[in-house]
């Protein structure tokens, strides 16, 4: 039977054509990002990895022999304790801005009322300020010749100045300052898109307000709060500016002793080394969150 | 009833404070960079002199132009990139689409000193590439690409296909296809991605100070450069500017949605 043995042959080439046009697409469509990501990526994430192993020279050059020094240095030295510093700061940072933004979040959505738009506007414009002016103008306010101080020694409340940079607390408020924005706006939309129904549901069912808060609107706007911390926790982990302009060189994180390294000390071997358990530390951070919150989580809070 | 009102009185004055840490700096900086204080931090009485230093410095213009430049040509680029990645991700279905995926998302959420260090060493001791405008470009489409490409996705997951497929159906090409029915409805998409990146790229100081280089200061940088020198009110005046200039950006992003809202 001669036509039963022509069609899965014409059914292959059909695949086959398939598969090179598929091929041709993907590069066509896809070849850009691939090679930013591989060569401008994952190549240089390679190189770092590569010099982590290597020894810097007493003037900055690189000594190409295999050593474990750095690594050994990170375990066993104060690194270590500086990057746990900072996934505790990021913690701490991640739980003040739910603290102080779902209030805010709640009384847009609810209150708001006809200056809806107005409240979401000014917390939109910080969050699209410049980072780093946003940075100076809260050190011009808190600074030792800042406004606060200055404003109390001339009403005479207190003759000396107070230390409020370096200071455990001036960080800790700096990184809210800094991404407080990014956690209001997230709860904002999830409560904005909660269904009244379910809420008045809980009220006819006798529920307190307390009791409905809790067990009803805070489990619903999850998926807010999750987009939130990955907004605030995933840069506060490697963050640079804020612990180098608060915390000086009293309060460190680990962003800020990568920057160190390279800028100030200039031992590329050493940076790279904590520029890798760095970039280490978060891959686990986005694993877990993938695991946990699932990737469209992660890819929607972008 | 009254509970109730006493309930949103409580969160009104907790919203309002919230509101206030969030500003009082930034409006502190912007009733300074009126005052006549050479410092910067308190108040001597009403000058433009800050302004007339700020519009007569070769240096902040020199930066400036250097931080239009490199956003600009980061923002087609990146935008360019992005529109066609999302297009092939949507589309197409393979192997390692997650893990494409994922990679791509790597850029983003690294910190900014892994990826400036990473490619400061890789630009340096590597390819050899000049540092200055060409470093900082690919730096910036490399961190601003990604970007553009899950904004534009996240768009293309709720569109409607049939335009398209009518096109295709009808005859024309996949290139006029996308030409002419694709292109101009994701406009809109791609308009939102540019909008975001340029102030991505303009405002970035981390990955832009690791691969800059000397002599390739970007505003960011110098700004930066002048807070170690200690404040100054020139800093202040740049800040207001900021400010203005990204308010008036929103308020004309919230006038045209408003527009085209009503428009159908």
């Amino acid at each position: 039977m001669p036509v039963l043995d022509e069609v899965p042959a014409s059914q292959s080439q059909a695949k086959k054509r398939e598969k090179r046009k598929l091929a041709l697409d993907m590069t066509a469509y896809l070849s850009p990002i691939i090679i930013i990501v591989v060569v401008f990526v994952f190549a240089p994430l390679a190189i770092i990895l590569f010099f982590s192993f290597l020894k810097s020279g007493p003037y900055g050059e690189i000594i190409y022999t295999f050593t474990f020094e750095n690594v050994g240095a990170m375990l066993g030295g104060g690194y270590g304790k500086i990057f746990l510093q900072s996934v505790y700061l990021a913690f701490q940072t991640n739980f003040l801005c739910i603290l102080f933004g779902y209030p805010i979040a709640y009384y847009i959505t609810r209150f708001g009322g006809k200056w809806k738009t107005l409240w979401i506007f000014m917390i939109i414009v910080p969050s699209w300020s410049s980072y780093l002016i946003r940075l100076y103008a809260l050190k011009t306010l808190v600074g030792t010749k800042g406004t606060i101080n200055s404003l109390l020694i001339n009403l005479g409340i207190i003759s000396e100045p107070i230390q409020i940079l370096y200071t455990n607390f001036a960080v800790t408020m700096a990184l809210v300052f800094a991404w407080l924005p990014f956690m209001i706006l997230p709860i904002y939309a999830a409560l904005e898109g909660l269904d009244r129904s379910v809420l008045e549901a809980a009220t006819d069912l006798g529920a307190t307000p307390f009791r409905r808060f809790f067990r009803v609107t805070l489990p619903l706007t999850r998926g807010g709060l999750l987009a939130g911390s990955i907004l605030v926790f995933i840069p506060t982990v490697g963050e640079w500016l804020v612990p180098s302009i608060f915390g000086g060189s009293k309060i460190m994180m680990a962003g800020s002793l990568v920057a160190h390294k390279f800028t100030a000390v200039g031992n590329i071997p050493q940076g790279s080394s904590l520029a890798i358990m760095l970039a280490a530390t978060l891959i686990l951070i986005l694993y877990l969150t993938i695991k946990w919150g699932g990737r469209e989580a992660l890819e929607k809070a972008l | 009833m009254k509970k109730k009102r006493t309930a949103s009185k409580i969160l009104w004055v907790l919203s309002i404070l919230t509101l206030i840490f969030l500003w009082a700096p930034m409006i502190l900086i912007i009733v300074f960079s009126f005052s006549n204080n050479k410092y910067g931090s308190s108040w001597e009485g009403f000058t433009l002199k800050w302004y007339l230093k700020l519009f007569t410095n070769d240096q902040v213009r020199d930066a400036l132009m250097r931080s239009l430049i490199i956003a600009g040509v980061t923002v087609v680029i990146a935008t360019l990139i992005g529109t066609i990645t999302a297009y092939g991700l949507y589309k197409l279905n393979f192997k390692g689409k997650q893990f494409l995926r994922t990679s791509i998302l790597l850029p983003i959420v690294f910190p900014s000193v892994v990826t400036g260090s990473a490619l400061l060493v890789f630009f340096t001791r590597f390819l050899h590439i000049p540092l200055g405008y060409p470093s900082i470009i690919i730096a910036h489409i490399v961190f601003c690409s990604p970007l553009a490409v899950f904004i534009i996705l996240g768009r293309m997951q709720r569109f409607d296909w049939s335009w398209e497929e009518a096109a295709l159906d009808l005859g024309a090409t996949p290139f006029r296809t996308f030409l002419r029915v694709t292109g101009p409805q994701l406009l809109p998409a791609i308009m939102a991605s540019a909008m975001l990146i340029f102030p991505w790229s303009f405002d970035d100081f981390v990955i832009t100070y690791f691969v800059a280089g000397v002599g390739s200061t970007t505003l960011p940088i110098y700004v930066f450069s002048q807070l170690r020198f200690g404040a100054t009110p020139v800093i202040n005046t740049i800040g207001t500017l900021f400010v203005s200039v990204t308010m008036l950006g929103l308020l004309l992003v919230y006038l045209m949605q408003k527009r085209t809202k009503t428009g159908s």
